[in-house]
């Protein structure tokens, strides 16, 4: 019965199923039965892992468009023009890698809350919008690399010679009262109660009193920073930052292809300097709106 | 040794039983050890030192699942120089099944706040499953089920009696979402405080119960997001609602306004909550008292509703200073002591005390201020 059954199935098969019966066929048979289970078992593993079948790159690729969520209330990352337009940053940003793709960007304009529920529901591919990494939603969305580095640095005068937050006992730190900056300073203070923490109402006010030598150094996001450096103060930032706030570009977690592509592109920009390019253009403060 | 061998048939038998016995043995002292280690000790009583008796924070220690941080939290609250708090306690979670209470949690907050010598504000809500019909979300409560509510908020109020001296019931009530998103009704509103009130009252007679905290908003006539806060009240009063409440609970935020910013009726800020002072004593409630049990700035750079950091220091001090001088009001809490974890948005930027501890500059100036000192600026 079994013989006009199997017959009729390739060798393999009829090996694999019958084989077990007959002493001679049984290697035949482990063999080919450990070749199928591997087979399947690595289509099981990468089904569990997401795999290749990235269905938002798939789709950015049939439709030849890129969604990209933003909340643009945040100059000069995200702001919208006279026109209603969205402009900065982060908007030249999304171009330049969907030009490198060959396809067209949509904004998408959601509130800074909604974008990551705006992700995982599907109405948007990404988000491109002065994201911090968030390590607690690392099981819901996937991450590309760091584009810009927004955390607490400490600033000096370029002739300074402080090199670090080591050098600063004794020394005169300047900050906006109740900021970040401020609690990195009064946390530096508990380590080294030399250093001595002046407070201002603004961060322009910081620097000012760090220019005309009342103050030794400043602590301030890297954004303000960068745009103190922007608009001609001649200051640097030594060390790393105090408190790292990277932003990110976020994706739907499963969007392999998608965050390989993201990923290479922005080293393909930070080695052709065209990250540095976007922020003297964005930083310089003489943008119109 | 022979004996059990003997009495069980195998020179092995005896090996085996002892084996199990010993194994048996240290799984008990394991548990033992575990209970024990994971029991946080409440520590000798305190007292809170602040020149200012009417500061508060609302603390989030709901889903703070490690009861050394709730103690932490609770500590840091002491210091600060806040002698009240209000936390939730969602009834979903403290009676899963009718009539089957778990208080575990409760018990650890309560008494963590007590012994740090902190005065315990409970907001109630939160509906169980088993008290809503099937798909309506957990701040869905018809009528029919008033009385099951009433039943865990008296249960509550027993418990708890000599510890928890205020109860709020609800939250928001005047919000679509904050209604099991259906159309809101002061008038339902009012039928649950006159289920639910005589209820709690019967369990504890000396606790104060709570009405109100309403949102402050300036939504339209017939907006199906909520109602305006004057209007609801004033509702509220018009079906009654003035014999079932000790004290009215007052959400009273500053947004972009400073806190000395003049009351305005279509603006919310601060000092809204001499408006809804005003809707009490043109009911003939002037006999009540009002605690702020929701207000605070926020000081995040993107959030439109947000002042600078320096801005919201002065303006928190400057709220307690003011709620301090309003006789007719007994507390106030800002929003919000600390998160459990981090929400990487705005909300972060409400808080006093990062998710990790860290003292905020904003908790160090308040300390400052409630141990008679002046703002380090």
């Amino acid at each position: 019965m079994s013989g006009r059954i199997f017959g009729r199935f390739p060798a393999w098969l009829r090996t694999l199923l019958v084989g077990w019966t007959t002493p001679k066929h049984r290697p035949v048979a482990l063999i080919v039965s450990i070749l199928v289970l591997g087979v399947i078992g690595s289509w099981l593993f990468s089904q569990l892992l997401g795999g290749d079948d990235d269905q938002t790159w798939e789709h950015i690729q049939q439709t030849g468009a890129w969604r990209v969520g933003m909340d643009p209330s945040f100059p000069p990352f995200d702001l919208l023009d006279s026109e209603g337009n969205p402009m900065g940053y982060d908007v030249d940003l999304a171009r330049a890698i969907a030009a490198r793709w060959g396809i067209q960007v949509e904004i998408v304009a959601t509130g800074f809350d909604g974008l990551t529920d705006a992700l995982m529901a599907g109405r948007i591919d990404s988000v491109i919008s002065a994201l911090p990494h968030d390590p607690r939603l690392t099981a819901d969305l996937s991450y590309s690399s760091s584009y810009f580095e927004a955390g607490v640095r400490l600033a000096v005068i370029e002739s300074s010679p402080i090199s670090s937050v080591a050098d600063l006992a004794g020394k005169r730190l300047a900050v906006e009262w109740g900021s970040n900056g401020d609690a990195e300073a009064r946390r530096l203070q508990r380590d080294e109660p030399l250093i001595q923490r002046h407070t201002f109402s603004t961060p322009q006010e910081a620097l000012g009193a760090l220019l005309n030598g009342e103050a030794d150094g400043i602590l301030v996001d890297g954004v303000t920073l960068r745009q103190m450096q922007a608009d001609g103060a001649g200051i640097v930032a030594v060390g790393p930052a105090l408190e790292s706030t990277p932003y990110v570009i976020a994706m739907p977690l499963g969007a392999t292809m998608l965050q390989e592509e993201i990923n290479a592109v922005l080293a393909d920009f930070v080695a052709t300097g065209f990250l540095d390019t976007l922020e003297i253009r964005w930083f310089s403060g003489g943008f119109d709106q | 040794m022979n004996r059990i061998a003997k009495r069980w048939g195998h020179p092995r038998a005896s090996r085996f039983i002892i084996g199990l016995l010993l194994l048996f043995g240290a799984t008990v002292l394991y548990l033992a050890l575990s209970a024990y280690l994971s029991t946080v000790p409440l520590g000798p009583q305190q007292v809170v030192t602040t020149i200012n008796p009417k500061m508060g924070v609302h603390t989030r220690l709901t889903d703070e699942a490690e009861e050394w941080k709730i103690k932490r939290s609770l500590e840091m609250v002491r210091t600060m120089g806040a002698p009240w708090i209000v936390e939730y306690f969602p009834w979903a979670y403290y009676e899963p099944e009718p009539g089957h209470f778990e208080w575990n949690h409760p018990d650890a907050v309560i008494n963590h706040a007590n012994r740090q010598g902190l005065t315990v504000i409970a907001r109630l809500g939160f509906v169980p499953e088993w008290a809503r019909p099937a798909n309506t979300l957990p701040l869905y409560l018809d009528e029919e089920h008033y009385a099951d509510f009433g039943r865990f908020a008296a249960a509550f109020a027993a418990r708890y009696r000599g510890r928890v001296s205020h109860i709020i019931l609800w939250n928001e009530p005047n919000l679509s979402q904050e209604w099991g998103f259906r159309p809101v009704d002061p008038e339902g509103y009012v039928e649950l405080l006159k289920v639910v009130y005589p209820m709690i009252k019967q369990a504890n007679p000396d606790v104060q119960v709570l009405a109100g905290a309403l949102a402050p908003t300036l939504a339209p006539p017939g907006s199906e997001w909520g109602m305006d806060d004057l209007v609801y009240l004033q509702r509220m009063y018009d079906a009654g609602a003035r014999d079932f409440f000790d004290s009215l609970a007052i959400h009273s935020y500053g947004w972009s306004f400073d806190a000395d910013d003049s009351p305005d009726p279509t603006v919310v800020n601060f000092r809204r909550a001499e408006l809804v002072r005003e809707v009490m004593l043109r009911n003939g409630d002037e006999g009540k008292q009002a605690m702020i049990t929701e207000s605070g700035w926020n000081d995040h750079p993107r959030w439109t509703k947000g002042v600078s950091p320096g801005r919201r220091i002065e303006n928190t001090i400057r709220a307690y200073e003011m709620a301090a001088e309003w006789l007719w009001l007994d507390a106030i809490a800002l929003w919000a002591f600390r998160y459990p974890w981090d929400a990487k948005s705005y909300q972060d930027n409400f808080t006093f005390v990062g998710t990790d501890f860290e003292p905020k500059p904003i908790y160090l100036e308040v300390q400052t201020y409630s141990r008679g000192g002046r703002p380090t600026k």
